[in-house]
């Protein structure tokens, strides 16, 4: 840490020998909500930081012929045409402190439950290069969820990007806690994203992680939708930053963004307001790299780390094939849809087994869990399949086959139903399950 | 030594912009300068007077105006010979493998379309081993197949499927591009062809989708490079996997929104047809050699009527669509027979027998769609003799269509199978005359023939 601080010291002291502490002054010509367009700034670097009237805080989004445009990150008073807008040198960068654990931050380092800057916050590039395909090693070892229906017929595995999609109130997010509360004692650093997120909400969330001891091990990366646009669609950036960080180190990091939908209309909202082009649904037509790139950081590395991420999409009446839903499914490693209608109907986790699809499957499953899931899935979505067409049958006319593929289906379905935040193990699940299977097993 | 050309003026993520300083540049021209250290390219996609715009090939953080441009003697340009063989390289034409290339022969990826003299259009049949591509879309040599499904609906597994059946069938060399794809597939890919021993017969091009909208853009026309001098060189009959086609358009409509350009609707680029065209041109077969070509392509939002799909389309000579609807229902490959087509389907092609199924297997399945509907409203008892034999006959066909696939068997658990036309044929006969009306309907999934057993 001294040799840090000493080191920056003196490359400061350097830069004034050189006289490069000099920095230009421009003015703002044009304010548009966060978005300014300042004149006079002619040697600024594209995403460099600049200081807008001395405590705003702003980043350059594109360099024109004449002027350039900045985007306010953090607007500590009213911006007016014609303020001082001061560059500094140096890329727009997030800030990082190790001791951030257990906390709610944002991306300048801050907790934001207590409000102050953590110690030793140092700058992290919010976008690094893309993992390369070589560096890249084979998804395989299972994380567990300790909910049976997806560790059983729809399995995660480390370094998997698993999408979490439905309609609001179907569960979504308490999947993903009950996925962080299961990870305690396995060294898995969790980090949570929240974007846009209303104050009540991440307290709530945070409350209720810290009650059931996850908070140990977990990071809670916050955006709030009173924060500048901008730092909501930094913020999944930021975090997978940090995870890649730790991932390097050989550490397992588990990535919940909550949720990419919020994530894509704040970029829209910024994209418009910049004069970009529209496309399909008002969205940029940049919007399928905007979260290919970001979920792309999912990976199982070579050297032993890896970046599990679970994105939750919210989607509307239960349609999962808009555009936004089909553009990060296309992205993902498979998706676990959630029902509304299961969960009206009682059935929690509101899973709809139909829908669903892990694009890995018994890839990244042990043996045992193989054999039993495949056998499990394929039985129970041919039920679900037999029971929508012969629903108005009469049960007793039906063959011996067909009776018993029924009651073996209504046993599975009864399996998988299970309370919040109580995790079952692999052994537990197996046992059930094999109960569950007609005969053999 | 390069010259220098002109200074920056405008920066955004991906677009330069470039004021010369009198020398000349024209379209595709690499341009280059010095950035934190490390030389940056840019390609040149747009003249204006004395101004270019150019689109960097790696991030412009931190880049300033005023910095000087040069111009590098090349285009775009990627290693035309052997040596591409068991290599994998980025859309630039850069190895990424860690490995080398002995002696640089370098080729310019914007090659020419053939002339009309010298295509081919006549090629043999080609079986696939996939009882429902077989029986509903055969192809030959110098075929264009077009994979269409939304997101999730298994177009991977199939491409992947086909390299494993066709390939070794077929044992000439292939050429793999994955556009705008997972990184983490395109891993597999790799370690799946060494683990079989094919890598070394294959050359594979990856601009993946964590890779910014210029790599996307450029990879399809490296690997085409790559294909040409497998077809016109070494007169091979090539296969070329293009894993995902739409990726292409999709990319060019995000450099077209840099640009500034007004767009069609859903924000694709006016010029969308050429460019798509630039493309599907070049996959042709000569009589020297063949490129028979599988091209994944993703509906958007399900939407089959999208422009890009449509565009795409025209250009094939048959097409697998894969629906969610079956997919729903956990039949896989999840083929929609409605719309899936190819050429061959006629009595010159296939011969009677072939062609009559078809026919009577598609009738099948429309009764079944209506009697879907009726039976919903008053259930099944309802139907008539004929209607019911229709009914049960058609689901065990369905059922018969699924297959179990040898690069999906971790995940099933079940053993791939290759199935000849001849035993489906038979099967598919049987099933129509009625031979195994009392055999229970869930007998027939994931198997491989049905008869002899």
């Amino acid at each position: 840490m001294g040799n840090f601080v000493e080191g920056l010291v003196n490359a400061k002291l350097r830069n004034m020998k050189e006289m490069k502490n000099v920095y230009e002054v421009g003015h703002v010509t044009k304010v548009k909500d966060y978005i300014l367009e300042v004149t006079g700034l002619e040697n600024v670097g594209f995403y460099e930081r600049v200081v807008i009237s001395n405590y705003s805080v702003g980043y350059v989004t594109s360099i024109k012929k004449n002027c350039v445009m900045v985007a306010v990150l953090q607007r500590a008073n009213a911006i007016y045409v014609g303020d001082e807008v001061v560059t500094t040198g140096f890329d727009f960068c997030g800030m990082y402190s190790r001791a951030a654990i257990g906390h709610i931050v944002d991306i300048f380092g801050n907790d934001r439950l207590l409000n102050e800057k953590f110690d030793a916050c140092r700058p992290l590039p919010i976008e690094t290069d893309p993992i390369p395909i070589m560096e890249r090693g084979t998804v395989n070892r299972p994380l567990y969820t300790g909910i049976a229906g997806i560790d059983l017929i729809y399995p995660i595995g480390f370094g998997q990007r698993q999408l979490i999609i439905g309609d609001k109130k179907s569960g979504k997010t308490q999947i993903a806690l009950d996925t962080i509360v299961n990870q305690k004692d396995k060294n898995v650093l969790c980090i949570y994203v929240a974007i846009n997120k209303t104050k009540k909400n991440v307290k709530e969330l945070y409350d209720n992680l810290m009650k059931k001891g996850a908070m140990e091990y977990t990071l809670i990366f916050a955006s709030f939708s009173e924060d500048e646009p901008p730092i909501a669609y930094f913020t999944p950036y930021m975090a997978l930053s940090v995870a890649e960080l730790y991932m390097r180190e050989g550490q397992d990091v588990l990535v919940i963004l909550d949720d990419l939908k919020s994530h894509a209309n704040i970029h829209r909202e910024i994209s418009l307001l910049t004069g970009k082009v529209p496309g399909r649904d008002a969205y940029p037509p940049d919007i399928f790299y905007t979260h290919s790139r970001m979920l792309e950081k999912g990976c199982q590395h070579k050297d032993g780390g890896s970046i599990t991420i679970l994105p939750i999409v919210e989607t509307k009446g239960g349609d999962i094939t808009d555009y936004i839903s089909t553009n990060i499914i296309s992205i993902t490693d498979g998706q676990l849809v959630l029902s509304r209608k299961n969960f009206e109907k009682g059935q929690k986790p509101a899973i709809d087994y139909t829908l669903s699809v892990s694009r890995l499957g018994g890839a990244v499953q042990d043996k045992d869990m193989k054999k039993l899931g495949a056998k499990v899935r394929q039985r129970f979505l041919s039920y679900l399949e037999t029971r929508e067409v012969y629903e108005l049958a009469n049960t007793d006319e039906m063959s011996y086959d067909m009776q018993m593929r029924l009651k073996e289906g209504r046993r599975i379905e009864e399996r998988l139903a299970q309370y919040k935040f109580s995790p079952r193990n692999k052994n537990e699940i197996i046992h059930m399950f094999e109960e569950a299977l007609e005969g053999e097993a | 030594m390069d010259t220098c050309i002109g200074k920056i003026i405008s920066i955004s993520e991906l677009n330069v912009q470039i004021l010369l300083n009198g020398e000349k540049v024209k379209f595709h021209d690499i341009l280059s300068t010095e950035h934190k250290g490390k030389k940056m390219y840019f390609e040149v996609t747009e003249e204006d007077g004395n101004m270019v715009a150019a689109v960097p090939f790696q991030s412009v953080i931190g880049l300033k105006k005023g910095v000087d441009v040069y111009k590098t003697d090349s285009s775009l340009s990627i290693q035309y010979s052997d040596e591409i063989l068991g290599k994998v390289f980025d859309s630039y034409g850069n190895l990424i493998d860690d490995s080398h290339i002995e002696q640089e022969h370098r080729k310019d990826v914007y090659g020419r379309n053939l002339t009309m003299e010298e295509i081919n259009v006549n090629g043999g049949i080609l079986w696939t081993g996939i009882k429902i591509l077989d029986f509903f879309a055969p192809m030959r040599k110098g075929f264009k197949m077009g994979l269409l499904g939304g997101a999730g609906v298994g177009k991977t597994v199939l491409i992947k499927e086909l390299i494993h059946n066709v390939y070794t069938g077929l044992n000439s060399n292939s050429v793999f591009v994955g556009v705008g794809e997972r990184s983490r597939e395109g891993r597999e890919l790799y370690d799946e062809m060494q683990e079989a021993d094919l890598l070394d017969k294959m050359a594979i091009v990856f601009g993946q989708m964590g890779e910014n909208s210029a790599a996307r853009s450029k990879a399809v026309f490296s690997g085409l490079t790559l294909a040409e001098y497998l077809r016109d060189e070494k007169n091979q009959d090539v296969l070329l996997f293009v894993d995902n086609i739409y990726r292409y358009v999709q990319a060019n409509s995000e450099l077209n929104a840099e640009l500034s350009r007004v767009p069609i609707e859903n924000g694709y680029p006016a010029n969308i047809a050429t460019s798509v065209a630039d493309v599907e041109e070049r996959i042709n077969s000569t009589e020297k050699g063949s490129i028979t070509s599988f091209q994944a392509i993703y509906i958007p939002a399900d939407d089959i009527t999208d422009e890009a799909v449509q565009v795409i389309s025209s250009h094939l000579d048959g097409q697998i669509v894969l629906d969610r609807k079956v997919a729903e229902k956990g039949l896989y490959p999840a083929v929609d027979v409605f719309q899936t087509s190819s050429k061959m389907i006629d009595i010159e092609n296939v011969g009677e027998r072939h062609y009559r199924l078809v026919e009577e297997v598609l009738r099948y399945y429309a009764r079944y769609r209506d009697l879907e509907e009726i039976i919903a409203v008053l259930g099944i008892e309802e139907l008539s003799m004929a209607d019911a034999r229709i009914f049960y006959r058609t689901r065990k066909l369905r059922n018969y269509f699924t297959q179990p696939m040898f690069v999906a068997e971790n995940f099933t658990g079940i053993p791939g199978q290759f199935v000849d036309i001849d035993d489906v044929l038979q099967d598919v006969e049987d099933i129509l005359n009625g031979r195994y009306d009392d055999v229970d309907e869930a007998k027939f999934l994931y198997i491989g023939k049905f008869g002899g057993e």
